[in-house]
């Protein structure tokens, strides 16, 4: 803490901040999984042209939305007249959890302006929640890594998309490289790697409770449901 | 489909998942921060990764599981979860490779 920062009970640690360095320091972080989004870039352009998008549309949706869970549920309801209030729910259910993570870091985001924290939240993704919560719970400060590591991931998801949209060639089966299992690697790893003894329970029941809810409610409230489960087990097990 | 209902669409699906995005922080905005309340955060943030592997994984099969399994193994060994995920797809490869015979 600064010796000079005025007695203000808001600002007890160290300050917050939103630098152009740290966005590249979170751009160089995600730029290894960056790659390997462009094979769904890809999928998405070719599904979403199948599904009757130009592929003007199907850019331009990947621009705006950048949800790649979302992006895929939605083709089903791709069809004229489209059922606007289905639609919104649908968006909703699957993008449930991104409730959670912003929760998770509002402790950092609420520390910066409405305009950046918006921005930044606009870039959120499964990719950059994952890989920087644990960077800011050791004591980083700068909201300039979550929007450049998420923003990295932005490029090679639209440029995916048209490469897909533009040429409605896959790139074949996705399962002969692995493409299929990145995202679950990379957050299995991340879970694994971030699990202390005293988290095993949350954990655990998180993950029972998501395959549990699965079988009941429609695609990605389970989620969430999963993770209000964890959240409780979480503060249940408190020994400190 | 005319330009104007899949410009509608496409609105309405980037204002859906813009509300998503932002009501986070804004629920927490409003509720007072105890020490219990960031202890359930907690809970919920390192929960909410594992609802998803696990989920995967219950639709997945044995190649998806011995993906995940290596990828664990490495960032335990490397502390890095990009070479995980490098391994967890050499695995998944190199299963479907072997499985195609």
């Amino acid at each position: 803490m600064a010796q000079s920062d005025p007695p203000s009970p808001a600002t007890a640690a160290s300050p917050y901040t939103f630098t152009f360095a740290g966005i590249l320091r979170g751009m160089r972080r995600t730029l290894v999984v960056a790659v390997f989004i462009t094979p769904f870039g890809i999928a998405y352009g070719v599904a979403a042209t199948e599904q009757g998008m130009s592929a003007t549309q199907a850019i331009l949706m990947s621009a705006v939305v950048f949800a790649g869970a979302a992006q895929f549920a939605t083709l089903d309801l791709w069809q004229a007249p489209v059922a606007f209030v289905s639609l919104a729910l649908l968006v909703l259910a699957v993008n449930a959890r991104m409730v959670i993570m912003g929760a998770a870091l509002a402790a950092w985001l609420n520390r910066i302006s409405l305009g950046r924290r918006l921005l930044t939240l606009g870039f959120l993704t499964d990719v950059n929640f994952a890989d920087m919560l644990p960077v800011y719970r050791r004591g980083e400060r700068d909201l300039g890594l979550l929007l450049g590591s998420g923003v990295v991931l932005w490029f090679p998801w639209v440029g995916g998309t048209a490469l897909g949209a533009l040429t409605g060639q896959s790139l074949g089966s996705p399962e002969v490289f692995g493409f299929d299992v990145v995202m679950i690697s990379f957050f299995g790893a991340i879970v694994v790697s971030q699990t202390r003894r005293a988290s095993i329970a949350t954990v655990a029941s998180a993950a029972v409770a998501s395959v549990l809810f699965g079988q009941y409610v429609a695609g990605g409230w389970n989620i969430l449901l999963a993770a209000l489960v964890g959240g409780c087990v979480h503060l249940a097990g408190r020994h400190d | 489909m005319t330009d104007l209902t899949a410009g509608l669409a496409i609105a309405l699906t980037a204002l859906v998942t813009l509300l998503t995005r932002a009501a986070g922080p804004a629920l927490v905005a409003r509720i007072p921060i105890t020490r219990r309340f960031e202890r359930f955060l907690d809970g919920l943030s390192i929960s909410v990764i594992a609802a998803l592997v696990a989920s995967g994984l219950a639709r997945g099969g044995w190649r998806e599981g011995a993906a995940v399994a290596l990828a664990a193994v490495v960032v335990l060994g490397t502390r890095s979860s990009v070479l995980a995920m490098l391994a967890g797809m050499a695995t998944a490869a190199l299963w479907t490779y072997l499985s195609a015979g």
